[in-house]
């Protein structure tokens, strides 16, 4: 692993009276409590879940899990994964929460940067207003929008205000509306880190830019689409990919307001291993479930990354055209 | 193709009064220099020209047109920036083109003329090549080609060759010169650069401190200059500058330079009626550092003496400083010209090429008969 470099291992008294080899060997072994953590802190988790995966045990059997090898079935928890079809169900109704609350989250979050890029009276006022919701605990958020979509709470008043006529829909008891109030929570919580970083992505775009672009004729939808967006493209991404990522993981809301009612018109994926381990206590197969949807994270990652660097980035804008 | 009239034009910024009352009219097909020391709010005249900025007060009239309602994308206004501004996401091509297609320009005759304008520009083989890579020089010829290609009635260039080597300056110069003359477009030329603004101007506003000092052209503003700022601005090196007093003698004037000796100004010579219209003895008196020679006059009031401090040799020609202690005076000569340090000489002092200018106002004396309306005078 990492040798502390050579340069300053030779730069001490003690080197001149050791070597260079001898001195690289004791820096080495300096380092190796640090390693051994690294590996307990990282590694045995991974390897406890990789080989509690292997087998069919559960704490219901009464036995430690070191003694799990006995129900050792290899492989079958990670077919079982492949004809769950409630996994893939959860999976799906993730993804369309997510998708659809992201793609708000992009909207409003552009939306408010384009206006905050301007310096204005009281900006940061609102400034500071428009990222309170971000700075909320997202259990906190959970009930706060559980009583705001209660059939009595103020959402419906508000509406009935509005319509001139009682309304009292019962939001969470309701497979789409539940639905469409979650995806309400997440994108108050969220719209302020997605502008926020596509705040900072306009900030950098050069003024003289704009005004160049303006003074040849563009209109500011132009500006937009020409100038300021493409410049952003990088910057766009990242947040996307950041909220589709945390979206994935998307739990608290879910679990305070819905627990992932009426039926399961509200279970995401992390709610359903929620249920699969405190509800079913499946230990080996959850344990088989977090790896392959870490791995499957860490490719997405990866993709994020190799998209971002500068060479490919450059490479794709000639593709695109 | 347009005119374009400043009228009585301020623009305040927290109270100060970056451009203040600034009236000129720039002719159709004209080439005029906006030029002065950097604060002195030429760019923001530029700026308010172009619409980037708003006046304080004051009218802006292209062809007799108000534009204060128009922005800027209305204006038909080409607009080259001291940093280019290139938009380096773009390629070389889609940076000439953003103008047409912005405008809806159908493909093929943006493909044309972007040919043209690169062709023109002599940057056609570098269309493919993504903007960002390009040389500090390519990226000025791009600027301008960028501007150029909606064909604007009225051309700004904000110093624009501030930032090139002095090689590509000297040539970007001919070829400025040479484009306006094939665009015929009235360009607006900001620059702090005399050299740049005397060999392509048609007409040079010289500015200082938010103020339009003088209007006219190169040969006006060099051998006219309305006050001790344009004279001390135009020309390199620049003019002598000498506090004298102004002493009848007889029928005669005598300007006094102390120990360095007196100038007479025989009556009806041109410098003299200007020296009689003077409110107050106190005088500045003015003279080129080309102008002054070294003939041996008999007559010592055709002359002052004064010693050779240094020399500058910058090649073609030779600056000596020389002074007396009180006062210094520059001298450009030929370089062939010798002379040793510390050695006294007799100056010869051509009057009929020399200046007045009030000690209190800095304003030359009997300017306005001299120049009379071709020039503006606001000091």
């Amino acid at each position: 692993m990492s040798a502390p470099s050579s340069r300053t291992a030779s730069a001490g008294k003690l080197t001149e009276a050791m070597g260079d080899a001898q001195s690289r060997r004791i820096g080495r072994l300096t380092t190796w409590p640090a390693q051994a953590l690294l590996l307990f802190i990282v590694l045995f988790p991974t390897i406890v879940t990789v080989y509690v995966s292997l087998t069919a045990w559960t704490p219901l059997d009464g036995k430690p899990w070191t003694q799990a090898y006995k129900t050792f079935w290899w492989f079958e928890n990670y077919w079982e994964i492949l004809s769950d079809r409630k996994l893939f169900a959860a999976l799906g109704r993730t993804l369309l929460i997510v998708i659809i609350a992201v793609g708000f989250q992009v909207l409003f979050g552009l939306g408010l940067a384009l206006l905050f890029v301007n310096n204005f009276r009281a900006r940061p006022l609102y400034y500071t207003l428009i990222l309170m919701p971000m700075m909320v605990v997202p259990a906190v958020a959970g009930y706060m929008f559980l009583m705001l979509f209660q059939s009595t709470g103020p959402i419906n008043q508000i509406i009935s205000v509005i319509l001139g006529h009682s309304f009292e829909v019962v939001w969470l008891a309701n497979e789409t509306l539940a639905i469409v109030a979650v995806i309400v929570g997440e994108v108050w919580q969220w719209t302020p880190m997605v502008f926020l970083i596509l705040l900072a992505g306009l900030m950098s775009v050069p003024e003289d830019q704009i005004k160049a672009a303006r003074l040849l004729g563009a209109n500011w939808a132009q500006i937009i689409w020409r100038i300021s967006l493409p410049r952003i493209k990088g910057v766009l991404a990242i947040a996307i990919g950041i909220r589709l990522i945390e979206g994935l993981k998307l739990f608290d809301i879910m679990y305070i307001m819905t627990k992932g009612g009426p039926g399961v018109a509200t279970e995401t994926l992390s709610l359903y291993i929620y249920k699969r381990t405190y509800g079913d206590l499946e230990w080996a197969y959850v344990s088989a479930l977090g790896l392959v949807i870490v791995i499957t994270m860490s490719l997405l990652g990866l993709a994020l990354v190799a998209l971002m660097r500068p060479s490919r980035r450059v490479q794709l804008v000639h593709v695109a055209k | 193709m347009a005119s374009i009239e400043l009228a009585n034009l301020t623009k305040v910024f927290n109270g100060v009064r970056a451009v203040d009352d600034v009236s000129l009219q720039v002719r159709d097909n004209e080439f005029v220099a906006l030029l002065g020391p950097s604060g002195c709010g030429k760019s923001t005249t530029m700026n308010m020209i172009a619409g980037i900025e708003q006046p304080t007060s004051g009218a802006i009239r292209f062809d007799g047109r108000d534009v204060a309602n128009l922005p800027p994308n209305k204006r038909g206004v080409g607009f080259v920036f001291q940093n280019y501004a290139i938009f380096t996401h773009l390629s070389v091509r889609e940076n000439l083109a953003f103008a047409l297609r912005v405008r809806g320009v159908p493909r093929v005759e943006v493909e044309a003329r972007v040919a043209k304008i690169a062709a023109v520009m002599r940057i056609a083989d570098k269309l493919d090549r993504s903007s960002a890579s390009l040389s500090v020089n390519e990226m000025q010829k791009l600027a301008i080609g960028r501007s150029a290609i909606a064909e604007p009635a009225i051309f700004l260039l904000d110093e624009p060759l501030s930032n090139v080597d002095a090689a590509f300056r000297a040539f970007m110069r001919t070829e400025l010169k040479h484009l306006q003359h094939t665009l015929r477009q009235t360009m607006v030329y900001v620059t702090h650069d005399q050299i740049e603004a005397m060999s392509l101007a048609d007409r040079i506003a010289v500015m200082n401190q938010g103020v339009l000092q003088q209007f006219g052209t190169p040969q006006e503003i060099y051998s006219a200059p309305v006050n001790t700022f344009v004279a001390n601005f135009i020309g390199s090196p620049s003019m002598n500058l000498m506090p004298s007093r102004i002493v009848s003698e007889g029928d005669d004037i005598m300007l006094q330079f102390g120990a360095a000796g007196a100038l007479k100004l025989e009556a009806g010579t041109p410098l003299f009626q200007r020296a009689r219209c003077a409110n107050s003895k106190d005088v500045i008196f003015g003279v080129r550092p080309e102008d002054i020679e070294f003939a041996e006059v008999s007559d010592p009031t055709l002359g002052l003496t004064l010693v050779a401090q240094f020399i500058e040799p910058i090649g073609p020609v030779t600056t000596i400083h020389f002074s007396d202690g009180e006062y210094r005076i520059k001298v450009l000569t030929e370089k062939r010209f010798r002379t040793g340090l510390g050695q006294a000489h007799r100056l010869s002092i051509p009057l009929e090429r020399c200046h007045l200018f009030d000690r209190e106002s800095g304003r030359a004396l009997g300017a306005d008969h001299e120049v009379g309306g071709r020039a503006h005078v606001n000091a």
